[in-house]
């Protein structure tokens, strides 16, 4: 652990440590100064101290510096639920997967079974939820509504599970099936308030690239990561990897629901954008595949650096599944661009870790930029380029950090 | 509603980090401060219901027509049962401690 990190690691249990023993009086202590409120650090289960944007759902927040890695570590991975009744035990004796509707045979499968009588297969992929860098759309366009992340609302593992194709097939999918609905055990608090019931079209369901997850980096997934099944949906945002997954659905018909048609949607146009500003008055589509994206893990932010130094600018860079061609990067603000060296292939739909040796010649603050393009030529707009929409979904403009040379 | 702590057993041994849910797991609560005044005790009653208040401070200080959106989203796309003149009470309030007043836009 890092200085800093240790550092908001017990600040982070005084705080809490003051609110419990001496009741809701204190809280207000906790408020900092600045604008901008800081949540807290803090230790959830199974979990590092992550930036804790809510207790309720749970909401946590990966640091920066996590994109020095290719793979994140299960116990530093974001956290993101919709609903505030998440049940705190699962029992593998109980706990089954329906599938259900338009099928020849209902199935209720155990975690067991799933690893017993179907083939395993492994897939490394990129979690990123669809708000991801909400945030930066502020820094030059209207703030879009939703939760404001950074960049830590995303994640690389190696997943490993059954085909969702596998799973349909044992079942035997109906001659009249079009759609798969998905579901898991999240409950909201009012009976009225729409479930977190995400859909695709058959076609996609039985394509064999989606997996029911049962195991992140080699180990059980994480409670908050969806514990004991999550689905995998390799290149899409994470809107439909749905965790505790408990029901399998299969359909006729589309059904309508809030988080498909009303949450998680762009413009239905080809820029998927709009101008800044407007409304959520416009044609939407479910997002679906992600885009090129690369972001910086060292240095972070304000990172005081000492002239000479042999300084290994490092991050990830990924796409939709295409493959990342290259990663450029800037250090005077975007004025002049090189290559970056692209390190280690785990898949296509993993991160691609790169890496940069600059060693600073002058002192002054400089602006570390990168910027990926893919082998279908889609690159990373400039953050005054990227097209804007209201809900601030697939923000995936150019990152760039703020350092000091001393 | 409130869950209990586990300061000790969450904070101070790490190590203790659940390999797996074989037993209950016990989530932290966060007493997130929000300023009091202005009838904070409707939002207390209402918005607590599904959510913390970690999602409203970390929106940063947003305009009426962005609070009055959020709160119409809540009421009719999640079916928070809040009365009319309870809506716009959590409306003035946020906008009041958490934003500004301003004719459109979404900042």
């Amino acid at each position: 652990m890092d200085p800093l990190n240790r550092r908001n690691f017990l600040g982070a249990g005084l705080i809490l440590g003051a609110s419990t023993l001496l009741g809701k009086e204190t809280s207000q202590k906790i408020v900092t100064e600045s604008h901008e409120f800081v949540p807290p650090t803090i230790a959830f289960p199974e979990k590092k101290p992550l930036k804790v944007i809510s207790d309720r759902p749970p909401l946590l927040e990966s640091p920066r510096d996590i994109f020095t890695r290719a793979i994140t570590p299960n116990d530093q991975f974001f956290v993101r639920w919709h609903m505030p009744d998440i049940p705190t035990y699962i029992d593998l004796n109980e706990f089954r997967l329906q599938v259900q509707g338009a099928v020849e045979t209902p199935l209720s499968l155990s975690v067991d079974d799933l690893k017993s009588k179907f083939e395993p297969v492994e897939i490394t992929s990129v979690l990123q939820c669809g708000g991801n860098s909400r945030k930066y759309y502020a820094a030059t366009g209207q703030a879009t509504h939703g939760v404001q992340w950074g960049h830590g609302a995303m994640g690389c593992a190696i997943w490993k599970g059954v085909r969702l194709k596998d799973i349909l097939n044992r079942a035997g999918v109906k001659g009249s099936a079009r759609f798969v609905g998905v579901n898991g055990l999240e409950k909201p608090a009012v009976d009225e308030t729409p479930k977190f019931f995400r859909e695709m079209e058959i076609d996609e369901a039985l394509s064999g690239e989606i997996i029911v997850a049962y195991s992140m980096n080699g180990e059980d997934l994480p409670y908050l990561n969806g514990f004991p099944l999550r689905l995998v949906i390799p290149g899409h945002f994470s809107d439909s990897w749905v965790k505790m997954l408990s029901e399998i659905t299969v359909m006729d018909q589309y059904r309508k629901s809030f988080f498909m048609d009303v949450a998680y949607t762009v413009p239905d146009n080809d820029c998927e954008c709009v101008i800044s500003g407007s409304d959520f008055e416009y044609k939407r589509k479910p997002i679906a595949v992600m885009k090129v994206k690369s972001v910086i893990g060292y240095p972070t932010p304000n990172t005081i650096i000492k002239k000479g130094s042999r300084v290994k600018v490092t991050g990830v860079a990924f796409d939709q599944g295409k493959g990342i061609k290259e990663v450029m990067i800037s250090v005077d603000g975007g004025k002049s661009w090189s290559p970056t060296a692209l390190e280690k292939d785990y898949g296509k739909f993993a991160y691609r870790p790169w890496t940069f040796v600059w060693e600073p010649k002058a002192k002054g603050e400089y602006t570390i930029m990168v910027r990926a393009i893919n082998r279908i030529g889609n690159i990373q707009p400039l953050p005054e380029d990227i097209g804007w929409n209201a809900g601030g979904y697939q923000y995936n403009a150019v990152d760039s950090v703020n350092v000091k040379i001393v | 509603m409130k869950i209990k702590l586990l300061i000790a057993g969450l904070l101070f041994s790490t190590s203790a980090l659940f390999a797996q849910v074989a037993k209950p797991i016990e989530m932290p609560y966060i007493d997130y401060p929000i300023e009091k005044g202005d009838h904070d005790e409707v939002l207390q009653q209402y918005c607590l219901i599904c959510h913390s208040f970690g999602y409203v401070l970390n929106q940063g200080k947003k305009s009426r027509p962005y609070w009055t959106g959020t709160v119409s989203k809540m009421v009719n796309e999640f079916k928070a049962p809040i009365p009319k003149e309870d809506q716009q009470i959590i409306i003035n309030y946020l906008v009041k401690h958490y934003g500004y007043e301003s004719a459109s836009g979404h900042r």
